[in-house]
């Protein structure tokens, strides 16, 4: 069984936030979800300063911490390696938010119009929202499945494949010809929080 | 770790309501601790002070889980809160909390009116029901803390020290429950007296605990925006006015006055504000620690509004 992960390339990404955007289309995520983010960093003192990009995702972590504090056990890991949430049996009791360490992890109570308060659902955000309802669910917790439909059609996540720097890579862990097992091992790929010893799957390598 | 500031994204799913269960959920337990302690220690004429404390277990815990179900996302599917207690702290703490109840009943039935007669007499049943009952309330006011503590990104929870917090907090908040009861009932003067003394070493030691732990939470670098964020930030009119003025000062002054009478309600009316303030702080305290790499400190540029208003404008609640 393959064991999916995905690689950033820190030096390629110059924070373009195509991948937050195909991401929010390809999963029609509500106002304020964002499956796949980017986050700044900066090091050193104005001058002297270097500024970087940092796309992050669920990292669909080999032990999550998210399964661990889930009490229903909606929270189950597929066999291909990915962290799911099941629908109908998540309580919405955000445990899993306060206990996810890359902040993947959110809540939605409703699909809420992208438009100004007041406004009624356009007719296309009425369609979103029913995709939404029928994949994801409200008031249950959401998160990234690595495009779990996109992938039944052969196709590679929405995040990766809207890389205009082709900073990622997805691909098979387990197999060791596979371009992310050669990326990881041959340019110092590394993890995110390696601290918390949640195992994650999805590799940066460095930025220079 | 360069110039960057550790500041990272707030915590917004647990509010008021989450707050408002950790209190009552703390009164409930600490009163019915309370209670068993009372009669347990105490003779004949601590009858009355022990049945308050008791009889306030059930009610206070009970109307909590209304507030804890009103938080869930599908209240109807709450059932499957147990589905796994192997690793979840919230499908353990729901376990004790129903257990505590459970027992808790048992134990007011000594005192109500068809199991009274045979139950009342016997006081080693009593007894027993009340040992095993305050074990389950002593892990129903502390597993709150445990439960925050496993979260891996909010520092602020992740200290031992939490749980001894809300187990301090809860039996004064609990004491404080029985003296307004007990004084509206006509418990003696000199009983109240006690538990006034009680409750004020109580609260020394609570007021020695939060400092204590707000003071390892300024000194661990994860932890501190946390701790910035109470003590100086957008939650230090709740901290400084809900907290320590109201929870703490007031009914600790109030207290060592030994006054009776209204002085004594209002000051534990005061003290349990204060109670639903603490936990209101530290909830709205936490912050995520931001993830950090090749040595950078990442923030999120774009966040959310944060929910919080600015010091001294309290929202609507």
């Amino acid at each position: 069984m393959a064991r999916y992960g995905m690689v950033i390339d820190l030096n390629r990404c110059y924070g373009c936030y195509a991948c937050a955007m195909a991401c929010k289309v390809a999963n029609r995520t509500p106002p304020g979800v964002f499956w796949a983010r980017v986050l700044r960093g900066e090091m050193g003192t104005f001058p002297n300063s270097v500024r970087q990009a940092l796309p992050v995702l669920c990292n669909q972590c080999e032990e999550p911490d998210c399964m661990k504090v889930c009490p229903t056990g909606a929270t189950y890991k597929t066999d291909d390696g990915i962290v799911r949430v099941d629908k109908d049996k998540c309580i919405g009791c955000a445990y899993c938010v306060m206990g996810c360490p890359y902040g993947a992890r959110y809540k939605v109570d409703d699909w809420n119009s992208y438009f100004p308060e007041g406004l009624p659902l356009s007719p296309y955000e009425e369609h979103t929202k029913e995709f939404w309802e029928q994949k994801s669910g409200l008031g249950v917790s959401t998160k990234c499945d690595f495009c779990i439909d996109r992938r039944a059609e052969g196709k590679e996540p929405a995040c990766v494949q809207a890389c205009s720097a082709k900073a990622r890579v997805f691909g098979d862990l387990d197999d060791p010809d596979s371009e992310i097992s050669y990326l990881i091992k041959t340019k110092r790929g590394f993890v995110l929080r390696p601290e918390v010893g949640t195992e994650p799957k999805v590799y940066y390598l460095p930025p220079r | 770790m360069g110039s960057a500031k550790l500041d990272g994204q707030v915590q917004s799913e647990w509010r008021w309501l989450i707050a408002a269960y950790l209190f009552l959920a703390g009164v409930g337990g600490g009163a019915y601790m309370a209670g068993v302690i009372a009669d347990l220690t105490g003779g004949a004429e601590w009858m009355l002070v022990s049945k308050i404390g008791v009889f306030l277990g059930v009610p206070c815990v009970l109307i909590g889980t209304f507030f804890l179900l009103a938080d869930l996302g599908t209240p109807t599917h709450a059932w499957r809160v147990w589905m796994k207690p192997g690793t979840s702290w919230i499908a353990r703490g729901t376990i004790i909390i129903v257990i505590f109840m459970i027992l808790a009943a048992i134990h007011t039935a000594f005192w109500i009116w068809p199991f009274a007669g045979p139950l009342e007499a016997n006081e080693s049943a009593r007894h027993f029901i009340g040992v095993f009952g305050s074990i389950f309330a002593f892990l129903t006011v502390i597993y709150t803390g445990l439960l925050l503590g496993y979260s891996q990104p909010i520092a602020l929870w992740r200290t031992a020290l939490l749980p001894v917090l809300f187990f301090v907090s809860a039996v004064s908040t609990g004491l404080m429950a029985i003296m307004i009861i007990a004084q509206s009932m006509g418990v003696a003067v000199a009983q109240l007296d006690v538990m006034e003394n009680i409750d004020a070493v109580i609260l020394i030691f609570e007021l020695f605990v939060l400092i204590v732990y707000l003071y390892n939470a300024y000194r661990t670098l994860e932890s501190r925006p946390s701790a910035q964020r109470i003590l100086r930030g957008p939650v230090a009119s709740y901290f400084w006015l809900g907290v320590v003025m109201c929870g703490l000062a007031i009914p600790l002054i109030l207290e060592l006055l030994g006054r009776h009478g209204a002085i004594l309600t209002i000051g534990a009316l005061l003290g349990l504000f204060g109670g639903l303030c603490l936990r209101f702080t530290i909830l709205v305290g936490g912050i995520f620690t931001p993830i950090t790499a090749s040595g950078f400190v990442f923030a999120r540029v774009h966040r959310p509004k944060d929910p919080m208003p600015a010091m001294g404008k309290l929202p609507p609640c």
